[in-house]
């Protein structure tokens, strides 16, 4: 065979599964850093060290990716696993040092794959969003694990821990790689069947999907089966690997597994990449703790470096000429030679091209405008399950708990502690409308805050100069997430994932780990003090709200925003400078987390590090259970705050009764995914 | 793969010609323990503290010479654990000490590691695998005498309110379950709300504020928390209440909480409400978080062939408004004379930890928990 001919299918090759081979790359480099540095050559045993270590999160990021594909999302994967490891642990025999491996893998992939078809139904035949039903899941298998185990402890019979740590080829394969191997074997099996299809198909278009008959709820629907079919089986291997059960061992694995996903190449939102990408991603993720390791990096840089990985590794799989840096750049040129030759439209003389037509004389009739309920109908529809809900709360609360309804003192704490929520969810909230998301919410909080405290100390003259400061800090933030979004053209998921780990290393490195300084008496007054029966905030609340729905409602920039929104190439041939908005968008963000670090500051009298911690995944939800479309385009702040008011009442009513934390956490899922069963798309 | 063997031998070559020229430094270097510090989620005070004693204890000059530290962290994240001790194994490491992430998620790695002669301290959580060695307080024992001391403040009667640690964990459940036997002894002791504080100042905060959104201050009688009896009381005087009528609170060792233990008047540099002396009525205990460096010097002991025991269950650190003694300077001798609190001037963290000081370590103080440097 000639070269000529068998180039061009292996240029196409390679660029069908650029992702992957990127991947592949950066892992074998960083074994090569690892293998280069550490004192002795990396044996068999080493590498069989670094299979097991990097399994679980390679099969549930497999998972996780088989649902991202079909343009979904599954945030209930990290809980899957503990539930698994938990029901393992707690139903095993102690006595029984030989248990059958088969029956506790097809009990753990069992169960996995039930909580996958809990997903599926709500997904797929009710027709919920992804994001905010695996979200109510996650909170009740929380509940659910540590009901059948509040504590870590248990026993996992030592066969399994034999069989999956162990070789499936003496000295050439370990058995984790056989495992991992066999699942990919399989994907790349189903990818070839009809159901293979359909999922690319479902992920890169629904309509087309459908037009086409394709079957896209049975589709969706075994799409979350498979998928908790392998967190079933990831929680298999994290038992045998352990030997015993924790209830909060599988929670933390999430936020990597989409950064593994990530770095495996497969696009978030759908329709392009594969598993094998991301068990590499799995993998590339746990060898950059040995890369830290052997390169001695202080503990406060860590984040920090793992941040710098994480863009590489993206960044490096984007290289191309159809790139979005690389586009930028010869936009950037042509701008250049355009500007130099003097045909750059803003040096051309202004003209008034516009259409004169010719004014008209009479008043044209409108006849009767239509009413406010048929204006707003749909955002009514969307915005009012949550207010709905809320109401109920209240009223649950003042017959279980009292004092409720009547009570200035609830309505005002409630709105208190409501504010920081609010504030998040105009930022996430205009984020989401544009169908990204922003991570960095947590450590901007945190950095701002302590920063503010540590620059205030006690001092009202300071806090003139401080809050401003803090405020173009935040600023600062958001502008870089823009810029990394925009002009590298990363996805948002990953661009401020890697801002909030920057930012954590530099609030460690800013605080030396113990923050100093607190509110000043103003800002403190600001947020528990007393004007008549309110507290100050509540008034500035009031403000804010008008101005967050008369910036998103009333402005040009919120119409742009829609517009971003509902489609990224329509917004541009209408003239939108998308890539600006973008940038104002992540900015706003940012600037709203900021000032949560600065009111959170003054609510708890000083600043502590992981203080932002707690807002992530609420910020998240409540922009959701308020009628926002996460894929952008579609939702009121109006809305949103009615999601805010359901959350805080209801936890302010849970944490009110004497119920145990795992009952509450169920009750708090059941309740948001019954909230958004109304919000339900209606098939038109 | 044979660039990378002539890399190797190339780095090895100027590392052999790099220790000819600086000669007996070298060596010197060569006889040193390689230990490493494997950490969690450090994000928070008490884990910035604890690891700022590690390092101190290791820059002490008794153990300067003799140890080689390397601190690493592994997020909240017990697989990633895994994976780091097992590079530390790799790595060569002769001692691990380890806040442990899960008690019994590591037992595997933590048995291969000591099976390969690495020493393994476990410090504040626990390992739950047998040839570790555990360094920490008795959680039963502190949910316990905390549970008592409300009970007898209360004389046996009243509406109380819990804020508990991270559900899930074993401290926090070991904590909750011993404080509630105590109060189911006592009938007339009534829960009337539970929060879920996360060992954060800041969560209890905002679960409190639930908390007396339907229920007034005035309807409850007595806090037990897991941390949060600072936040507690500066949140009663906001509402109102004057330092008199504080309600007794059995919770955290921070410093903020233990100034507030000094009689209200006392002058202390640097006070600011509520960050200053009120007479609140405490017990304040504390996971100390000395126990790491603690677990370094046990550590460094077991290397140099002394038998160190497998548990030591650290003293609990108990302070009440009777023992309750502000320290000056905050040197080692001075807190084995009996001082327990610390001036806002020298610590302006309130959330800070203040049970820093152990009889078995004189080499670090307030020094170390603040900046990592030991004592002289």
């Amino acid at each position: 065979m000639s070269m000529a001919v068998s180039a061009a299918p292996a240029r196409r090759f390679l660029a069908q599964h650029r992702g992957v081979a990127v991947a592949a790359v950066v892992f074998l480099i960083l074994l090569a850093v690892v293998d280069l540095i550490s004192a002795g050559p990396l044996s068999y045993f080493d590498i069989s060290f670094l299979a097991s270590g990097g399994a679980t999160s390679a099969l549930a990021a497999i998972g996780q990716t088989i649902v991202i594909l079909s343009g979904g999302f599954d945030l209930s994967a990290g809980a899957v696993i503990s539930l698994v490891n938990v029901v393992l642990a707690q139903s095993m025999d102690p006595a029984d040092m030989e248990a059958s491996i088969m029956l506790w893998t097809a009990v753990g992939i069992g169960i996995g794959m039930a909580t996958g078809a809990v997903n599926g139904f709500f997904i797929a035949v009710l027709r919920l969003q992804p994001i905010v039903v695996t979200l109510s899941t996650m909170f009740i298998i929380q509940g659910v694990t540590l009901l059948i185990m509040d504590k870590p402890g248990g026993f996992v019979s030592p066969s399994l821990g034999t069989f999956y740590l162990g070789d499936a080829i003496t000295g050439y394969l370990p058995m984790p790689i056989a495992v991992i191997g066999v699942v990919l074997l399989l994907w790349a099996w189903l990818k070839n069947t009809r159901l293979g299809t359909a999922i690319y198909a479902v992920g890169s278009d629904m309509e087309a999907a459908t037009a086409v008959g394709v079957s896209t709820v049975l589709t969706r629907f075994l799409v979350y089966v498979i998928a908790g079919g392998c967190y079933g089986l990831a929680g298999v291997f994290i038992s045998a690997q352990t030997g015993s059960g924790d209830p909060l061992v599988g929670n933390p694995l999430l936020l990597s597994m989409f950064a593994a996903v990530v770095v495996g190449g497969t696009r978030l939102g759908g329709g392009r990449g594969g598993p094998l990408g991301s068990a590499i991603g799995a993998f590339v993720l746990m060898i950059v703790v040995n890369i830290l390791l052997v390169l001695n990096i202080s503990a406060y840089y860590s984040t920090i470096a793992e941040a710098a990985i994480l863009l590489l590794a993206v960044l490096a799989g984007s290289i191309s000429e159809s790139s979005t840096l690389a586009q930028q750049l010869r936009a950037l040129k042509t701008r250049l030679q355009a500007r130099r030759a003097g045909t750059l439209v803003s040096q051309l003389p202004q003209q008034d091209r516009r259409l004169a037509l010719a004014p008209s004389t009479k008043a044209i009739a409108l006849g009767t405008p239509p009413s406010f309920l048929t204006r707003n109908a749909e955002t009514l529809r969307y915005a009012l399950p949550a207010y709905i809900c809320f109401v109920l709360v209240v009223l649950v609360t003042q017959f279980w708990l009292g004092n409720t309804v009547l009570n200035p003192g609830y309505w005002n704490s409630l709105i208190v502690l409501s504010s920081f929520l609010a504030i998040l969810a105009l930022g996430q909230g205009t984020v989401i409308l544009t169908g990204g998301l922003d991570l960095s919410v947590p450590w901007t909080i945190g950095l701002c805050g302590i920063i503010l405290a540590g620059m205030v100390k006690g001092s009202d003259a300071a806090l003139l100069y401080a809050l401003p400061a803090v405020l173009l800090l935040a600023c600062l933030i958001g502008l870089i997430n823009g810029l990394g979004i925009v002009f590298l053209g990363l996805s948002p998921i990953v661009m401020t994932l890697a801002t909030n780990g920057l930012l954590q290393g530099v609030a460690l490195l800013y605080s030396n780990g113990t923050p100093d300084g607190f509110s000043s008496p103003m800002l403190r007054w600001f947020m528990t003090g007393r004007i008549w029966i309110f507290t100050p905030v509540v008034l500035f609340m009031v403000a804010f709200v008008v101005f967050a729905v008369a910036l998103l409602g009333r402005t040009a920039f919120g119409r742009r925003i829609y517009g971003i929104g509902n489609g990224v190439r329509a917004a541009q041939l209408s003239g939108i400078a998308v890539g600006r908005h973008l940038v104002l968008v992540y900015v706003l963000s940012s600037l709203c987390a900021g000032l949560v670090g600065v009111l959170l500051t003054g609510f708890s009298g000083q600043a502590s590090l992981g203080m932002g911690d707690d807002y992530l995944l609420p910020s998240i939800a409540v922009v959701v259970v308020g009628g926002a479309l996460i894929t952008g385009g579609r939702g009121h702040y109006l809305g949103m705050l009615g999601g805010v008011l359901l959350l805080t009442a209801l936890q302010t009513f849970l944490a009110g009764t004497t119920l145990p934390y795992a009952t509450r956490a169920i009750l708090f899922g059941l309740v948001v995914l019954g909230a958004v069963i109304a919000l339900r798309d209606r098939r038109s | 793969m044979k660039i990378t063997a002539r890399l190797k031998t190339l780095a090895l070559g100027t590392a052999l010609a790099a220790s000819l020229i600086s000669g007996a430094t070298g060596v010197q270097a060569a006889e040193k323990f390689k230990i490493f510090l494997s950490m969690s989620f450090i994000g928070n005070d008490w884990q910035a503290e604890a690891a700022n004693m590690v390092k101190a204890m290791a820059a002490h000059k008794s153990l300067a010479d003799k140890v080689d530290l390397q601190v690493q962290v592994a997020g909240p994240n017990a697989q990633r654990q895994i994976q780091q001790i097992n590079a530390m194994v790799q790595a060569g490491a002769q001692a691990i000490v380890i806040f442990p992430i899960s008690p019994t998620a590591l037992n595997q790695v933590v048995k291969n590691a000591c099976d390969k002669g690495v020493k393994v301290f476990a410090y504040d959580g626990e390992i739950t695998e047998p040839c570790a060695h555990n360094i920490s307080i008795d959680q039963e024992e502190a949910g316990r005498v905390t549970a008592e001391w409300l009970v007898k403040k209360l004389n046996g009667k009243g509406d109380i309110v819990l804020v508990t640690g991270v559900p899930g964990t074993s401290v926090d459940n070991l904590r909750t379950k011993a404080a509630k036997e105590v109060f189911a002894k006592h009938p007339d002791i009534k829960i009337v709300g539970e929060a879920v504080g996360m060992w954060s100042q800041a969560v209890a905060r905002t679960e409190l504020s639930k908390i007396t959104a339907t229920r007034s201050w005035d309807q409850i009688n007595g806090l037990w928390m897991q941390a949060g009896c600072y936040t507690a009381n500066a949140m009663q005087l906001e509402a109102g209440k004057t330092a008199e009528q504080l309600l007794p609170c059995a919770g955290e060792g921070s410093n903020g909480g233990r100034i507030q233990m000094l009689p209200a008047g006392t002058e202390v540099e640097g006070a600011a409400s509520p960050y200053a002396p009120l007479g609140a009525p405490r017990i304040s205990y504390a996971s100390p978080p000395y126990s790491g460096g603690l677990a370094l010097k046990l550590a460094v002991q077991a290397l140099e062939g002394k038998d160190v025991p497998k548990r030591v269950t650290l003293p609990l650190p108990l302070v009440t408004n009777d023992t309750v003694k502000l320290c000056k300077e905050g040197t080692w001798q001075e807190m084995k004379d009996g001082c327990n609190v610390f001036l806002p001037s020298l610590v302006s963290n309130p959330g800070w930890f203040a049970s820093i000081f152990s009889a078995e370590t004189p080499e670090i103080g307030l020094n170390a928990a603040l900046v990592g440097q030991p004592e002289n």
